[in-house]
């Protein structure tokens, strides 16, 4: 039996130490502050102009949240605080980074996208800012309860936005969909932290991380708590077999919601994989090795094949991303800074790409609703080529074709792979990265099929902005790759030189 | 200087993507000409006979995983670069306006160019991995968009379409080299003597142990293999070629199945010189080579369908070039390098001339045109040329060559040559037979009438044009020119970046 001498409660909290302590989660205030004055703008300005103006308040304070987590990054890192429930370590920085930028592309894509379908405009860009928070929460957590907090916070504004489309039942049926699945998958990891609690005596994960070694892997507690968050993590990273959900809720949401929450979600999920079991459950790595790699192997072959078979965009990225997420386990599998280096990597790669995919399908929105079948592409390259041209970087960027972003993830998860002896999940994720490429150059080639009347495109700004930008960073940092590599290791260090 | 040899063509192509129609021509032919001229600087101020690379750029570029970008030219990247940029320019001279929306083909070939430099010049494994993917973007598209089908083609059957050939040439190449990217990492990981590197020279100087190298061989081989293409690995090849372009063939064929010839003497013979567990790969590719000889001779004896039958022919020429790298010594190892050079050349004129023809007659079917000697003069004695050239006569290039490699593989396994020289024995029959049922009429048969030349297909009496000769000169004087010296390129070879298992001298 494990015995723990009570800690003594030393209760000093100094003015100066708040200080501190706010200091290091910054971003996360200045998303919340955020959010809090939307709300009430919402309330005082007329129906007419509260869309677009929430939207600029959204955009200037996330980056304020980005400038304020570069801050503290060019700084060095911050450090833990509020007695170790939350950090602002290099890790969280980096993910408040990825964030930021991810909110921005969501606001500046789905101003146009919530106009054209007559939703709710400013409750659209609160929701998204509280996802925001919610996921920035969940980067910086380092207690079982700030995490969880996190994640409550994250899924339950994507409930509400799966579901915002209000006359459209597939809308509807998503969010119900994902509510309950949601609802379970959060059981799961609630449950599984009891158990680790129990076996640890401690919801810091500093404390677990001490407390735990090899030799507890005969603790029942232990093994079970960390089965049940392994599968409460797989849900969120829609890991094979615990995926089903996703394809339809991708579907179901509204587009920018998918667009968002395809890449937003599954890097919360991450951070948080890496958070617990990287860093604070090394000493039973191979009780959630062994399950993620399953879930990693699954995804990889899994999400490839029946992407394959999809008529639908969405769902075709749906189960595209359930294959990324596979790929990404590789770089969990293998830790250290190489490993979490190219996990961090291929999100923020990931985030262009696969948000650059989705966001192209807003501009093809009309009032009626979106059109995602393959065949609705059609005539798109003919009519407006550079949309064409872009729509295949995305493509074959996430198909992993260099000089484009996606190589180089690949490159760096299979290496780390390979590295740590995980060399039969890296033959299997090039095996199906082959598979991948049929269905990838599919969607080319629906692009660039000529067709008589070619849709008319939405030519607001917005997602025309956000698809460029992605289009161009996909490029330029698989030119490039060394500036976020880099980014990457030092946000993988807190988490890796154990 | 290097760095400019492989992105002056793909600025190039992007400056020809972005501007207006009308700029299309001359840009794109005024680029691949700047190419073609550096590449020629490049050939000028090389010195022969130093070792290691010249003209060497390093600049790091992941320094945590220590890729580097680090180009160098040596004595056999330097003649593959020439090729790559000459026949570039003719590629462009020949889509001329044969080709439907010049800008997006101009722009990708010159891409694809810019692609296939960069494989040639790299001395990083992983750059080397960065080119060998990225050019098959711009070969995809090219494929697909610009290539042509069923009867109104020409074709005898109908054919695969464009879009399935081009998948399936993806499909077959990316299994190969992503197989490969495992080898990248598996020689960064095991080879270099735990270096953790990518550089070409590192690796080569420190293999990794004999059981590691069985298996990154495989995985290399089957990339290089499939580029080829070997036999049995050459299924994407008659698809591939049947529904390219013949203005993309020029360099399609021409250079992008070097890439692969050159991989392999690049990476397999020196990073991976004993892979042997339970058996030894290094016996195996030579017999793969050999049979791809006989096989692709075999099979173009078989063809009606004439850009088919010089499309197997090349599969049967590729494997004098594999046998060439695998028999371990310098004959073989320099003539398959000349046979690489040489091949390009002869497969580029090869596919321009059956595409004349068959722009002329409407037809490939070699059964359904005949006579046409008597109204295309010039365009029978090219033809000539270039079909003796096919066949390995001497004085022409194709000669040196093939029996610098048929010498070389005597040396290593003599059945090798002897079953090789199949290969030269059909070549004869193959392409003297398509010479004579274009051009002349058969023994015992009547002569038509003066005025009715290949009345059969319909055919207009249209001599090629001086616009089509001046295409074709370089090549021919080319052809004579190695031919009768080949120690021109042969001078150069023994300069080499780091040196191979076999000596070169």
């Amino acid at each position: 039996m494990i015995t723990y001498a009570a800690a003594q409660p030393v209760i000093t909290y100094t003015f100066q130490q708040a200080g501190s302590d706010l200091r290091q989660i910054a971003p996360i205030a200045t998303v919340t502050v955020t959010l809090l004055v939307a709300i009430l703008v919402d309330l005082v300005l007329p129906a007419r102009r509260r869309g677009s103006v929430v939207a600029v308040i959204s955009v200037i304070g996330l980056l304020v949240a980005l400038g304020l987590a570069g801050l503290l990054w060019i700084q060095g890192g911050g450090h833990s605080a509020y007695f170790g429930f939350a950090t602002g370590d290099n890790l969280a920085l980096f993910f408040e980074m990825l964030f930021s930028v991810l909110g921005i592309l969501t606001v500046i894509v789905s101003n146009a996208y919530v106009r054209r379908r007559d939703f709710l405009e400013a409750e659209f860009h609160v929701l998204t800012l509280a996802a925001v928070a919610g996921m920035m929460v969940l980067s910086a957590a380092t207690s079982l309860v700030t995490i969880f907090l996190g994640l409550e916070v994250l899924s339950i504004a994507l409930y509400v936005a799966c579901g915002f489309a209000r006359r459209d039942t597939t809308s509807q049926e998503a969010a119900a969909k994902y509510l309950l699945i949601g609802g379970f998958a959060s059981a799961f990891v609630l449950y599984g932290m009891a158990l680790v609690y129990g076996g640890a005596g401690s919801t810091r994960l500093t404390d677990i991380a001490q407390r735990i070694g090899p030799n507890d892997a005969t603790n029942p507690l232990l093994i079970l708590g960390v089965l049940l968050l392994g599968v409460g993590f797989a849900f969120k990273i829609s890991g094979v077999p615990f995926h089903q959900w996703t394809p339809d809720v991708y579907q179901g949401a509204p587009l920018p919601v998918t667009a968002f929450m395809s890449v937003g979600t599954k890097a919360a999920a991450f951070a948080m994989i890496i958070r617990v079991f990287d860093y604070a459950l090394p000493g039973l790595g191979a009780e959630w090795q062994a399950l993620l790699a399953l879930v990693a192997a699954g995804s990889m072959i899994v999400g490839n094949l029946l992407a394959i078979v999809q008529t639908s965009v969405k769902r075709l990225l749906a189960y595209s991303s359930i294959a990324q997420g596979g790929y990404m386990l590789v770089g969990v599998l293998a830790g250290g800074q190489r490993g979490i280096g190219a996990v961090l990597f291929y999100l923020f790669a990931y985030m262009f790409m696969n948000f650059g995919a989705f966001a192209m399908l807003t501009v093809l929105v009309t009032p009626e609703g979106e059109h995602d079948r393959l065949e609705d592409l059609h005539g798109l390259a003919d009519r407006y080529p550079v949309l064409g041209v872009m729509m295949s970087i995305f493509m074959l960027s996430l198909a992993g074709f260099p000089p484009l972003v996606g190589f180089f993830g690949k490159l760096l998860l299979f290496i780390a792979g390979v590295e740590t002896g995980w060399t039969w999940l890296v033959i299997i994720g090039v095996l199906t990265s082959v598979i991948s490429v049929a269905y990838y150059l599919r969607v080319v080639y629906h692009v660039w099929t000529p067709h008589a009347e070619a849709r008319q495109v939405d030519r607001a700004p917005g997602p025309l902005i956000a698809v460029g930008v992605s289009a161009l960073l996909s490029v330029a940092l698989g030119i490039l790759p060394a500036v976020v590599q880099s980014a990457g290791f030092v946000g993988a260090s807190p988490v890796a030189g154990r | 200087m290097l760095t400019a040899l492989w992105l002056v063509p793909v600025a190039g192509g992007v400056l020809v993507g972005l501007l207006p129609r009308r700029w299309t021509r001359p840009l794109g032919l005024v680029t691949s000409l700047v190419a073609l001229a550096l590449a020629v600087a490049v050939a000028v101020l090389f010195q022969g006979g130093h070792s290691g690379y010249q003209f060497e750029e390093y600049v790091p570029w992941v320094r945590d995983y220590s890729i580097s970008y680090h180009m160098g030219i040596d004595g056999i990247s330097l003649w593959l670069v020439l090729l790559n940029a000459l026949l570039t320019v003719i590629a462009i001279l020949a889509a001329g306006d044969r080709v439907g929306r010049p800008r997006g083909f101009i722009a990708l070939i010159l891409m694809l160019e810019g692609g296939m430099a960069g494989v040639f010049l790299a001395a990083d494994l992983l750059l080397f991995y960065f080119f060998w993917e990225a050019q098959l973007i711009p070969a995809y598209f090219l494929l697909w968009q610009w290539g042509e089908s069923g009867r109104e083609a020409g074709s005898v059957t109908q054919g695969p379409t464009p879009s399935a050939a081009a998948t399936k040439f993806v499909l077959y190449t990316l299994v190969g080299s992503l197989l490969a990217l495992v080898g990248v990492i598996g020689e960064y990981v095991y080879g270099g003597g735990g270096a953790h590197t990518f550089d070409l020279r590192t690796l080569a100087a420190h293999p990794p142990s004999e059981g590691i190298q069985f298996g990154l061989f495989f995985l290399f081989a089957l990339a290089f293999a499939i580029k080829v293409p070997l036999f049995p690995f050459h299924g994407w090849l008659p698809d591939a070629y049947a529904v390219a372009p013949v203005a993309l063939l020029v360099t399609f064929a021409g250079v992008m199945g070097k890439t692969g010839a050159y991989a392999m003497l690049r990476i397999l013979i020196p990073l991976l010189p004993h892979p042997t567990l339970w058996w030894d790969w290094n016996a195996v590719m030579p017999v793969l080579a050999v049979l791809g000889i006989v096989w692709g001779a075999l099979m173009a004896l078989a063809q009606r369908d004439a850009k088919l039958l010089v499309a197997y022919s090349s599969v049967s020429h590729m494997g004098f070039i594999v046998l060439g790298i695998f028999a371990f010594n310098q004959q073989g190892q320099q003539g398959a390098v000349l046979q690489m050079v040489n091949h390009g050349v002869l497969i580029a004129a090869l596919f321009l001339l059956v595409g004349w023809v068959a722009a002329r007659t409407g037809t490939r079917d070699r059964t359904r045109m005949r006579y046409l000697a008597p109204g295309m003069p010039v365009f029978a004695g090219v033809f000539l040329v270039v079909t003796l050239a096919g066949l390995g006569l001497p004085t022409l290039n194709s000669f040196v060559g093939e029996f610098m490699t048929l010498l070389g593989a005597w040396q290593y396994a003599p059945a090798l040559a002897v079953t090789g020289c199949l290969g030269l024995v059909l070549a004869p029959v193959y392409m003297l037979r398509l010479f004579q049922g274009l051009m002349y009429a058969g023994p015992g048969e009547q002569l038509p009438p003066p005025g009715a030349h290949g009345a059969e297909a319909g055919i207009v009496r249209a001599d090629v044009a001086s616009r089509e000769l001046v295409l074709l000169l370089p090549l021919l004087v080319l052809m004579v020119l190695l031919g009768l010296y080949p120690y021109l390129l042969t001078q150069a070879m023994t300069s080499l970046g780091f040196p191979l298992p076999v000596p070169w001298r």
